[in-house]
């Protein structure tokens, strides 16, 4: 006992630390959380075309008709009622017998593909070589909290496990000193919390950590005050002391083993996580990329610098946020609603794709832009748009995904999905097929019911990948 | 591995689906399911007698019995949710009498601890948080009422069969008992969302969540793929889903049940109807001002509705059909304006005028009564239940054939023949002592508690998709002794504890483990975990802060920085109120209490018959940096000083008893003594030093675990 004391006394380092003070930290230590935890690897079912996924969640609703999906007709008939032949909605406020609205916007075709983009973004528009545009999207929410929920647990309704949680949970950690899914946000809160990164029925282990702003991305992950380096290790080399005293005639508990363990991680996590969030280092010219220079786009640039650092450190599935809290949500003025969110993520997202492709990342990481629905063709309050969940766009880029093409269209007004729909598990399914998991074999067993992330839907739509 | 397990497992499952075919006849092999079974005891056997006849056979031996220390902290901790403190270990171990252990448990079952411990396991099941959900997750302000009615129930030793049909029928069965008004709430405390727009599928999703619900939590079945179609291992037909949700067709929410017995609420309203004569006029003109904004909130609100619903709501409340009712009612809130409301949208002279009336009419504030007390709760809708259909894949938009109140095919296949109160039919089925499922479900449940594992692990999975009981001879001879002895649930868990399988040790022995590594022979006690509310109740505990205080509004300890939660979560002015036990801290359904959540809380948006035991940096993090533990170990190492003499034995003692009930070991006195050493050096300050120590305590798996 003495003689441990003495050892870990004199380390120089924290590698030495552990090395020294965890005489008993062998393979037993890797027992049952780390064979059913987020902490190995993991094999696929097909061959992985991304190894991570940034999904960049334009919250409240983004317009696809004054973005993504320019819509001649609906110009023509603006102010006029909708045709019968569109079939009338049900909406969240009742708008459904609105005139239409046409759309004021600039179009231009961008790049060798010739894909349209509304002149709301004309960084992004530079990128479309390297995105698949699928216009032709689909969900089953009206209200906010539940489609938001839906385009991340695939269910209106919440309690079921986020997309993140399945792939932290089908693929494991590839860095086992920072959280496998990593949430950001603006300052306000996303509608429904935590309940959008939960595990669900799955495990906690493999829930979303929501970072928060400035040095301390994690939930305690900084020692309390006046708490020093050498004062924390003396403290967690008692606890190991302690924990063997105990442990010694229960070494057949791996449970026990592990929990040892998790104290290191956690430790080793303290420097890991306020690294990974450390951008000191990074240049001017890499800043003023992500919009770092400018007040508009500050914020959501460094979120997407993070976004980068993160999957660059081996985070498999960062959600980003932009306008939290219903931010897109224009149901009037949609002019300077969108003009204002257009102009926040616009060169955040076009810098987070030029600096993920100069360092080779692009290849490897899926980025997936879009809301938890689009909005309607018709009016509210004269100048803006209700929700539209029964078409919309998305778009992918990277990881797999094919440049410069079209998935899917809607109806001539943008109302509807029409050719090809893709349902909100579709694009789960898509998603999971580019990291090499298959949504049909990846089940958790759950009330009597093998659980999967689309739960009884889900195609995989192969033709967005190469 | 575990993927490979629920292929193989599937690969049973359709196995038998093929043998099903597409017939609607059961099959021989579902019709000989063990759970649809009669209860089959043997009157002479024990529960070790039936754990040992298995162990025999595949010879495992039973491991001795657990040191009395031990055995006082596993007792404690299981029943009480906190450790024992010295006093109580010392008279333990001073006792020598052969009951000894038995009088432990009889002090620990009488305790008020014990109801507060085991309605926290009630609480997973009936999904109860204070929040509806959703996006604005707003305040549920009286549902703790429900939480309070559980506790009290567990320390009355309430029988089980009356608890549950109490929860599912109460206002019905026991029409003079306000407390059993309260206990309809179980099924209130779905997720809700107020600003739904499309009220006919709201609806819709309340019923699956509450047909669900009462089949996992009584029934022990979890049948909730039979919406869509009929269920694909277990005998249960897709009608028969819709048979059992038609028992609560004619339900409503009910928020404004009022609480007070008969000759009290004639004098609250004599007294009401005095302070309303008296301010009868300042009253007529505050609604006049208030009128103008409400009538315009309503049109506006009006207006977002379908046409279907908004023909409802407006439409002569004699003409409206019993289904519309029901959405009349499930809109009513969202057309209803709080004066507070109205009197915000008030600008002007008129807004001017009423600050004056409303300071007029708080002159009145002496004779006015207290509020009423409230429950939030179930009530039954209209004298004629609207329509129950089968729905085509679940579908609300797809009703098919209608079907009437029934019960499980399997069982019963006759129709419930009622028309109103239909819940005491369902009640009166589910808690009968020939349903060979209710009382067989909550018996394993208490197994499950004490042990950490039932006698089936998945205790709210009796179907062919759960795990077979490891020993059907024990669940049936304790269920059977349960009903005997009046679905008493004290009894039962002094018979689990009387046993020498519960007092066994926890100690490994490798020529058991090597013929049975999952003890599903119980040969040891398992060892598990503590949950997040036991573990913060035994940290309040050693720490000698507890409050103790019981019932009553819900508590809001100081949330870390950075945590935001929409709804509100306004921390109480009184510190010694951040302190109480855990199962006061309000639940916020889309924001759990951070510490909570590490531990594995479950997620209050269906029921929870089995948390999960993860083991995780966050979790170690909250050990090793948060504010509250830090702050907790500050106060045990005070103790710690202030009580253990002047030596340093003797404080190193007292921190050991409070923490484990021992005395610390020869080796553990001299790391301590170094670590004091060490830290006080580091520290500049002795204090701090203790502080370390006892954070350290509080953070070792002796701590953590039931052993």
């Amino acid at each position: 006992m003495n003689k441990h004391l003495r050892h870990h006394w004199n380390v120089s380092n924290r590698r030495e630390f552990f090395a020294r003070a965890g005489s008993g930290l062998g393979a037993i230590a890797l027992g049952s959380m780390l064979a059913e935890g987020a902490e190995t690897p993991k094999k696929t079912h097909f061959p992985p075309k991304a190894k991570s996924v940034i999904w960049l969640f334009m919250e409240g609703g983004p317009s696809h008709i004054d973005l993504f999906d320019p819509k001649p007709e609906l110009n023509k008939l603006a102010g006029q009622p909708m045709p019968a032949s569109f079939g009338k909605p049900i909406t969240a406020m009742g708008t459904g017998g609105n005139t239409l609205m046409g759309s004021p916007r600039t179009w231009t075709q961008h790049g060798q593909s010739g894909i349209w983009v509304s002149e709301w973004y004309p960084h992004i528009a530079r990128h479309v070589d390297d995105m698949t545009v699928i216009r032709s999207c689909w969900a089953n929410g009206l209200n906010h909290v539940g489609s938001v929920c839906q385009m991340n647990t695939g269910d209106i309704l919440a309690g079921r496990p986020a997309l993140g949680a399945w792939v932290t949970y089908g693929l494991g950690t590839a860095n086992k000193n920072l959280p496998t899914f990593v949430v950001l946000t603006d300052d306000k809160e996303v509608l429904g919390g935590p309940k959008n990164w939960s595990s669900g029925f799955l495990p906690a282990t493999y829930q979303g950590t929501q970072f928060r702003q400035g040095d301390t991305p994690i939930l305690n992950l900084k020692p309390g005050d006046g708490v020093t380096d050498e004062r924390q290790r003396s403290r967690l080399s008692l606890l190991k002391q302690l924990n063997q005293h105990w442990g010694a005639d229960k070494t057949e508990d791996t449970d026990l083993d592990a929990r040892v363990k998790s104290f290191e991680l956690a430790y080793e996590m303290q420097s890991a996580g306020a690294e990974a969030v450390d951008i000191t280092k990074e240049t001017e010219a890499t800043r003023s990329l992500y919009g770092m220079d400018s007040e508009d786009t500050r914020q959501f640039g460094h979120n997407c610098l993070l976004a980068r650092r993160l999957v660059e450190r081996g985070v498999r599935f960062v959600e980003l946020y932009c306008g939290s809290g219903s931010g897109w949500d224009a149901h009037s003025n949609i002019e300077g609603n969108h003009g204002k969110w257009c102009k926040v993520s616009d060169k955040p997202i076009a810098g987070l794709l030029a600096d993920l492709k100069q360092r080779g990342l692009l290849q490897d990481t899926l980025v997936v832009w879009g809301g938890e629905f689009g909005r309607t063709p018709f009016n509210e309050k004269g100048n803006g748009r209700d929700h539209n969940p029964w078409g919309f766009t998305m778009w992918m880029a990277g990881g797999g995904a094919k440049g410069g093409q079209y998935v899917g269209t809607t109806d001539e007004i943008g109302l509807r999905a029409v050719d090809k729909p893709c349902h909100v598990h579709d694009i789960h399914a898509s998603i999971l097929y580019a990291l090499g998991m298959d949504h049909l074999q990846m089940t958790y067993q759950h009330n009597g019911r093998a659980e999967r992330p689309t739960i009884v839907g889900g195609t995989i739509f192969k033709e967005i990948f190469a | 591995m575990r993927l490979f397990a629920v292929l193989l497992l599937t690969g049973a499952a359709i196995a038998l689906l093929a043998e099903t075919g597409q017939k609607k006849e059961f099959t021989p092999s579902q019709k000989r399911w063990w759970a649809f079974q009669p209860v089959k005891a043997d009157p002479s056997a024990t529960i070790d007698s039936l754990l040992r006849a298995k162990m025999a056979e595949k010879g495992v031996a039973p491991n001795p019995a657990a040191d009395k220390v031990t055995l006082l902290r596993r007792a404690s901790l299981v029943l009480t949710g906190l450790p024992p403190s010295p006093e109580e270990t010392q008279a333990f171990l001073a006792d020598a009498a052969p009951n000894a252990f038995e009088k432990v448990v009889d002090r620990l079952l009488a305790s008020p601890a014990y109801g507060e411990r085991w309605a926290r396991h009630w609480l997973d099941l009936a999904r109860y948080a204070d929040s509806e959900g959703f996006k604005a997750d707003e305040t549920r302000p009286n549902v703790w009422r429900y939480r309070d009615y559980v506790i009290r129930s567990f320390n009355a030793d309430k029988p089980y069969d009356r608890f549950v049909k109490e929860q599912i029928a109460g206002d019905e069965l026991y029409p003079n008992d306000l407390d059993a008004k309260v206990a309809v709430g179980f099924n209130r405390h779905f997720p809700d969302e107020s600003n739904a727009a499309n009220i006919r599928q709201r609806r819709q999703e309340l019923l699956f969540d509450i047909t669900d619900v009462t089949g996992s939590v009584f029934l022990g079945l979890t049948y909730g793929c039979a919406k869509c179609h009929d269920h694909k291992f277990d005998p249960i037909l897709q009608k028969d889903y819709y048979r059992l949700q038609a028992f609560y067709a004619n339900t409503r929410i009910e928020d404004e049940a009022v609480l007070l017995p008969g000759p009290e609420l004639a004098e609250w309203s004599a007294r009401n109807a005095a302070w309303e004569a008296k301010t009868a006029g300042i009253r007529a003109e505050m609604k006049a001002l208030l009128d103008v904004p409400r009538k315009t909130k309503f049109d506006d609100r009006l207006s977002r509705f379908p046409e279907e619903i908004k023909e409802t709501i407006l439409l002569e409340p004699a003409k409206r059909t019993p289904f519309q009712w029901h959405m009349y009612m499930k809109a009513k809130a969202q057309v209803t304006f709080s004066d507070a409301e109205c009197a915000n949208a008030l600008r002007g002279a008129p807004a001017k005028r009423y600050a004056e009336l409303k300071k007029e009419l708080a002159a009145f504030d002496s004779i006015k009564p207290a509020d009423l007390p409230m429950a939030q709760t179930l009530a039954e809708m209209h004298t004629e239940a609207p329509k129950t259909f089968l729905l085509k894949s679940g579908n609300f938009e797809a009703p098919a054939d209608e079907v009437a109140p029934g019960f499980l095919s399997i069982l019963d296949a006759s129709d419930a023949n009622v028309s109103n109160g239909r819940r005491s039919a369902l009640a009166n089925w589910i808690a009968n002592p020939a349903n060979p499922l209710t009382a067989r479900v909550m018996v394993n449940r208490v197994w499950h508690y004490q042990f950490g594992r039932g006698i089936s692990a998945t205790p709210s999975d009796f179907g062919l998709m759960g795990e077979r009981p490891a020993n059907l001879a024990l669940l049936d001879h304790l269920t059977a002794s349960f009903i005997a002895d009046g679905w008493s649930l004290k009894k039962l868990q002094k018979r689990i504890m009387l046993s020498a399988a519960w007092q066994q040790s926890s100690d490994n022995n490798p020529a058991s483990a090597a013929k049975d590594s999952e003890n599903k022979l119980w040969w040891k006690y398992p060892r598990h975990r503590l949950e997040g509310e036991a573990v913060r109740d035994s940290m309040l505990a050693v720490s000698g802060r507890l409050n103790a205080k019981m019932f009553g509004q819900p508590v809001f300890p100081p949330l870390p920085a950075g945590v935001v939660t929409r709804g509100g979560w306004k921390v109480n002015a009184d510190p010694s109120e951040h302190d109480r036990r855990s199962v006061y801290v309000f639940v916020r359904r889309n924001t759990r209490y951070p510490m909570f959540e590490a531990f594995d809380m479950p997620d209050t948006h269906e029921s929870c018959a089995r948390r999960n035991m993860t083991i995780n940096p966050s979790q170690s993090l909250e050990l090793m940096n948060s504010r509250l533990v830090t702050e907790w170990s500050r106060s045990f190492a005070a103790r710690v000083r202030n009580d253990g003499g002047q030596s340093l034995d003797g404080m190193l003692e007292r921190a050991w008893k409070l923490a484990y009930q021992r005395q610390p070991k020869e080796a553990e006195r001299l790391t301590a003594r170094q670590f004091l050493e060490r830290q006080t050096k580091l520290t500049g300050d002795e204090a701090q030093a203790w502080a370390d120590l006892c954070q350290t305590l509080l953070s070792t798996n002796e701590f953590l675990y039931v052993n």
